[in-house]
């Protein structure tokens, strides 16, 4: 009976990884190494590599300094209509992104909701570098402000309590305390952050339309690329290739890096408490 | 009574420009309406489909060029249109107001066969310069018909049967003469089909009085 779980259990195990990595292997066998760094070096992919390296940088930069006070808030405070609202940072983690772009399209398009005051004060979003930031940053920010909140709710009251007591305003409370106390699951939730950005695919091309060099990003050139004869499909193998290997890396120094920095940073803190 | 039932599995694979007409034509079949390129690239990756339509023969001919097809045969003829948002706030008259610094225009990508059409129609015109302005290209017809209609972008190369199909938001200015670029649509039967006789019969009422009649209502030209 035992021996009959434990091989339904690696048979199910053995099932999802075959699932998952076999088309991510199938990418890599389908692209030679030389092929692969042939078609890096073409002017699409070093375009789009450039795109989505600038845009992903300024959104990942705007949810970090921006997403993190107010998670802060929305984790100390409570308040009437605090599920609401955090229900609605958490909305963008489950709307297909084409939803996205259409919204965005409704506020902050020509004919959108603050299109007239964009237009007054010169700016106008769509079709542009910007529209790309605006796309990723909001299909991306959930991914940074929920598990944010989570991160400043649980820190132990008592700690910050502490400091209060010791004479520290609410803003030190925040900038020496709460901050160092959080920063590894910070960083972790930035890093996931980064990479589904980097991924964002439906808001942008709907948004920011897709124009090589400004405003095409990685994945909207593997779209543009694979049905193109005679060579698009190996560049967006490529192109792929590439994606797979950088959002990899992040998720994989998520689960390596943090696990120290926490450590380091929560230890004296913890046996202060627990002493 | 079987013969609505063999047409019930039937899957065709057609250009975004025909999303309106064909419906009309045959209610019946499956459809699957996106760029030609990424349709032809489906069915040579073996996508499901029984009848292929294209909104040029590049891809049909290629497609039958490597015995994926049946012979493809021109079926409907289109023409190439510039479209403003009705409101037309760039003050665009014709194709060469397009040149102005600072619009907004959307056309359709290289490879797609709108935009082929389009870049072939510029060349003609040698208003080149125009793809300076371009802001966005998109991969099938219909996503640049919506991004004009929005008034979002403030020109637009599309078919005149898409122009027609949203004529509430948008007008369409014609291009000189020489510079429409000849544009014939092509279907075919693809070889792997599982419903041969369905697949015929539905290339036969394209081709005959009901898809003739529906495609000119539509706009579309005759061969």
């Amino acid at each position: 009976m035992r021996a009959l779980f434990t091989a339904a259990l690696a048979l199910a195990t053995t099932i999802t990884l075959l699932f998952l990595a076999l088309p991510v292997a199938a990418l890599f066998l389908r692209v030679s190494p030389g092929d692969l760094v042939s078609s890096l070096g073409s002017s699409v992919a070093r375009d789009a590599m450039v795109v989505s390296l600038k845009t992903n940088l300024i959104a990942e930069a705007l949810i970090v300094v921006i997403g993190t006070p107010a998670a802060y808030l929305l984790a100390r405070r409570r308040f009437r209509g605090r599920a609401l609202v955090l229900t609605l940072v958490e909305l963008p983690l489950v709307l297909p992104p084409a939803v996205g772009g259409i919204a965005l399209f409704a506020a902050f398009g020509r004919t959108g909701l603050v299109g007239d005051e964009l237009n007054a004060l010169g700016f106008s979003i769509p079709f542009t570098q910007a529209a790309v930031v605006f796309a990723v940053t909001f299909v991306a920010a959930p991914f940074y402000v929920r598990p944010a909140v989570a991160a400043f709710e649980s820190l132990d009251q008592s700690v910050l309590d502490a400091a209060r007591t010791l004479g520290a305003g609410p803003g030190r409370v925040f900038g020496r305390v709460a901050l160092p106390l959080a920063t590894g699951a910070l960083g972790t939730a930035a890093a996931v952050a980064f990479a589904r950005g980097l991924g964002e695919f439906g808001a942008t091309i709907m948004f920011a339309g897709s124009l090589q060099g400004v405003t095409q990003t990685l994945p909207l050139a593997i779209y543009a690329e694979f049905a193109r004869e005679p060579d698009g499909f190996q560049l967006a193998l490529a192109l792929g290739a590439l994606l797979v290997v950088i959002s990899f890396a992040i998720l994989l120094s998520v689960k390596l890096v943090p696990s120290w920095t926490r450590y380091a940073l929560t230890l004296p803190f913890r046996s202060a408490t627990s002493s | 009574m079987t013969g609505s039932l063999a047409a019930a599995k039937l899957t065709v694979f057609a250009a975004a420009s025909l999303t309106g007409v064909f419906p009309q034509i045959d209610k019946a079949p499956r459809y699957n309406f996106a760029g030609s390129d990424q349709l032809a690239f489906q069915i040579t990756q073996a996508a499901p489909a029984d009848v292929f339509a294209a909104a040029s023969p590049k891809y049909p001919d290629q497609l039958y060029a490597k015995g994926l097809v049946y012979k493809p045969r021109v079926f409907a003829t289109n023409e190439l249109v510039l479209i403003v948002p009705r409101a037309n706030e760039a003050r665009i008259r014709s194709v060469y107001d397009l040149r102005r610094k600072g619009l907004r225009i959307v056309i359709g990508a290289k490879g797609v066969p709108v935009g082929d059409y389009t870049r072939k129609a510029l060349a003609a015109l040698r208003l080149t310069s125009v793809l300076k302005n371009v802001v966005s290209e998109e991969t099938d017809v219909k996503t640049v018909v919506a991004k004009v209609a929005l008034g979002e972008a403030d020109a637009g190369f599309v078919y005149r049967t898409d122009a027609l199909a949203e004529q509430r938001d948008l007008l369409q200015l014609a291009l000189p003469a020489r510079a429409r670029p000849k544009i014939a649509y092509e279907l075919a039967v693809v070889k792997a089909t599982k419903h041969l006789q369905a697949a015929n019969a539905f290339v036969a009422r394209v081709l005959g009085a009901r898809g003739r009649q529906a495609l000119r209502a539509a706009g579309f030209g005759l061969p």
